[in-house]
Order: C-alpha cells, then structure tokens, then sequence
C-alpha cells in the first residue's frame, strides 16, 4: 500500500519553505501513461521516430513531469489539505525515459485571507532545467 | 496612493487575472459582473491583488467586500497616502 500523504495545517506552512523529490520515468510509466491519456504520439512511443527527429531516445510527456508535481503537491507541500487550483508550465527541455530528474517546489506566497500557496516549480535533470512554473493550490481546514 | 491610481493598477490585475484586455474596472464593478470571476479566480485575484500591492489581507477584510470601490477603500490606506 502507497504511503499516506503528509497533513500539514495552513498555519505551519511559511514562504521559503521548499520541497524536493528525485524521480525516473520508467518505460512502464510510459506504457501507462499512453494508455491512460490516449497519447500514442510517435515521440513518445516509437524509438525509431525520435531518433528520426533528433533526439537520442523517446521524450517523457510533459503531462507525465505534471504528474510527477501533482505528487510533490498532494503528497508532500500541502500534502493532505490540497486542492490544486491553477498551473501555468513551460517545458524548456526533454527529459528522457531512464533518467534522473529532480523537481523542487518552493512557497513563494501565503495568502492566509483565501488559504492559498502560490508554488514556484522547478524540474531539472543533472543541473539543466527541464520545466519551469508556478502553481497556485487552496489549504484546505484540518478536521 | 491617489484612488485613481489604485484603480488604474487594480484594472491591469483584473485585465491579466480574467485574461480580458477590455475588462473596464470601476468602483461598481462586482463579482456578478463579471462571467469568470468564480471561486478560483477570486483567489487568483486576491493573491494577485496583495503581491502587487505588497500587502497581506485577512479573512474578514476580503469576505466584507462587496465591489471593486470597497477594495479601492480597503487598499487606500494599506497602500499609503492621502485621499484624493
């Protein structure tokens, strides 16, 4: 069974405060990805296309490095008491199937008048970034 | 800060917050004015609202709010200046 996500209370979460993860996408992550969005784009999907366009290998979804910040968010920074509002998201280069990727997500702004974050995000892959953006994500009551 | 300019900055968030160039803010403006100012937006616009005016609000300051002229009231003294 998956962990639990983490419960943090509006009040304990302060501008500064950073979490990170490091992640691979694996190739069944791929396969399931495909499977669940209906994406079968020869990018993704076929070796030999990719490498017919330039790069050394088929490109991660851009939607599966957003799956990997709905983790950090839901999980992790708020955790429980999240519900994901808004995502603005620039993918500035591709991350590919086997690699290691880190994704950092910072408070950048506490609104304790709407109970909101406002989430700097940042994925890079040795050094180099990979996608950039910001999320915006409502704090929801303890019980 | 002078009303007017208060005003003037309000419409630039409200323009970039429901992506609307032509979006005329004035003090009678409400949220039943405008189609897209749902519950996310409202928090988009808050948030928006206190980094560009480097200021914080609360709860109750926010849930009192009726129009854009009670913000403008709200911001006049929390931005600094006189009434004009």
């Amino acid at each position: 069974m998956p962990p639990g996500a983490k419960t943090r209370s509006f009040a304990s979460l302060a501008e500064g405060e950073i979490a990170r993860r490091s992640f691979t996408v694996r190739e069944d992550e791929m396969a399931s990805f495909a499977e669940v969005s209906g994406d079968h784009n020869p990018l993704h999907c076929d070796e030999a296309f990719a490498r017919s366009r330039g790069y050394p290998g088929r490109v991660v979804y851009g939607a599966l490095l957003v799956a990997k910040i709905s983790q950090l968010i839901g999980m992790e920074l708020p955790g429980r008491n999240a519900l994901w509002s808004g995502l603005d998201i620039q993918f500035v280069s591709p991350l590919f199937i086997g690699q290691k990727a880190d994704i950092e997500a910072t408070i950048v702004r506490v609104s304790a008048a709407v109970h909101a974050l406002e989430l700097s995000l940042r994925i890079a892959c040795q050094g180099q970034p990979i996608a950039r953006g910001k999320a915006m994500v409502t704090v929801g009551r303890d019980d | 800060m002078d009303n007017t300019v208060i005003l003037e900055q309000l419409t630039g968030i409200f323009r970039e917050v429901f992506d609307d160039d032509n979006l005329v803010v004035t003090p009678e403006l409400s949220a039943k004015d405008v189609p897209d100012w749902d519950s996310v937006n409202h928090i988009r616009l808050v948030v928006s609202i206190e980094t560009e005016f480097k200021l914080r609000f609360t709860v109750e300051e926010i849930e009192k709010l009726q129009n854009v002229g009670d913000l403008v009231k709200l911001l006049q003294p929390k931005a600094g200046g006189g009434q004009s």
